[in-house]
């Protein structure tokens, strides 16, 4: 048997960030990062998601349309720019109670993206601190993070023995040949298994 | 409703969506491209992707943590607006034979 135990707290926190804002005039937007991705993820492309994400749940702005049509009209359909992105944004998320944006796995974004994103977001909360942030991603990141945000609060996270047994037992219910396991071994995974993890 | 939440409706219906596609009205494929030009990600699709995968109840103790429910509360201003976790992205591949 082969295990891997990744969490996505991202996806953990979009969610309860949701259940939370439901009956309210509150926006939850978020992007995951991906290494593999890069080229389709410019900051460009990012941003204008959490945009999308907002245009979706309140309508489209007349500007925002008033702004395709324009662009449609041009050379070939002209393509939006980072500062256009960036000025709708601010201009979308200020008329918002409360917004939260989530960006997951920053480090797989490449370092010339995270610096435009880093600076876009700091702006955005410059003009609307109604805007909280959340952020994941590898521990060296955080020098950048700094940054821009010198205050930024960290939490380290890392599978705790609890999350690593409702893994395990997961993993165990799903067993395609239940008869290979007998009692005594599963107790010793149970037991071995979350012991070799947290000495790693 | 969050558009986190309309994706799920859209995926399992998605045998009744693809046969209203025919019968969209003109606004709304106007609507389409303009949200399209905005951006061609699709992070919601992801997101139910990663949700799928997740085991009940793992990681969950991140939103009891101090640091979280102070960042996602209600107060404003005085409150740091940037809360970064950070870590290795999972336990290494372990082996059991």
């Amino acid at each position: 048997m082969q295990m891997s135990l990744t969490i996505s707290y991202s996806s953990l926190v979009i969610d309860n960030l949701c259940d939370q804002a439901e009956g309210k005039d509150v926006a939850v937007m978020g992007v995951y990062c991906d290494f593999l991705a890069q080229e389709e993820q410019s900051t460009t492309n990012m941003l204008g998601a959490i945009l999308k994400q907002l245009a979706t749940r309140g309508g489209i702005s007349d500007y925002i349309r008033e702004a395709f049509q324009k662009a449609k009209k041009e050379f070939g359909g002209r393509g939006l720019l980072l500062p256009n992105i960036v000025d709708m944004l601010k201009k979308e998320i200020t008329s918002l109670p409360r917004g939260y944006i989530c960006f997951d796995a920053l480090d797989e974004s490449p370092p010339k993206h995270r610096r435009e994103l880093l600076e876009a977001v700091q702006e955005i909360i410059r003009v609307s601190p109604n805007t909280r942030v959340f952020l994941t991603g590898r521990p060296h990141i955080y020098d950048e993070i700094v940054r821009y945000f010198s205050r930024a609060v960290r939490i380290p996270v890392c599978p705790t023995q609890a999350d690593i047994k409702s893994y395990l037992e997961k993993r165990l219910s799903d067993d395609t040949d239940p008869n290979a396991m007998d009692k005594k071994l599963r107790a010793d995974i149970m037991r071995i298994i979350p012991e070799k993890i947290s000495q790693m | 409703m969050s558009s986190w939440h309309q994706q799920i409706i859209g995926n399992t219906n998605s045998f009744n969506l693809s046969s209203i596609v025919n019968f969209i009205s003109e606004g709304d494929a106007e609507e389409h491209k303009i949200l399209q030009w905005l951006s061609p990600l699709e992070p919601q699709k992801r997101h139910q992707g990663v949700r799928a995968g997740r085991v009940d109840g793992v990681g969950n103790w991140v939103l009891e943590t101090r640091e979280f429910r102070k960042w996602r509360g209600e107060e404003d201003g005085c409150v740091e607006p940037v809360l970064f976790c950070y870590g290795n992205p999972g336990v290494g591949k372990t082996h059991v034979r």
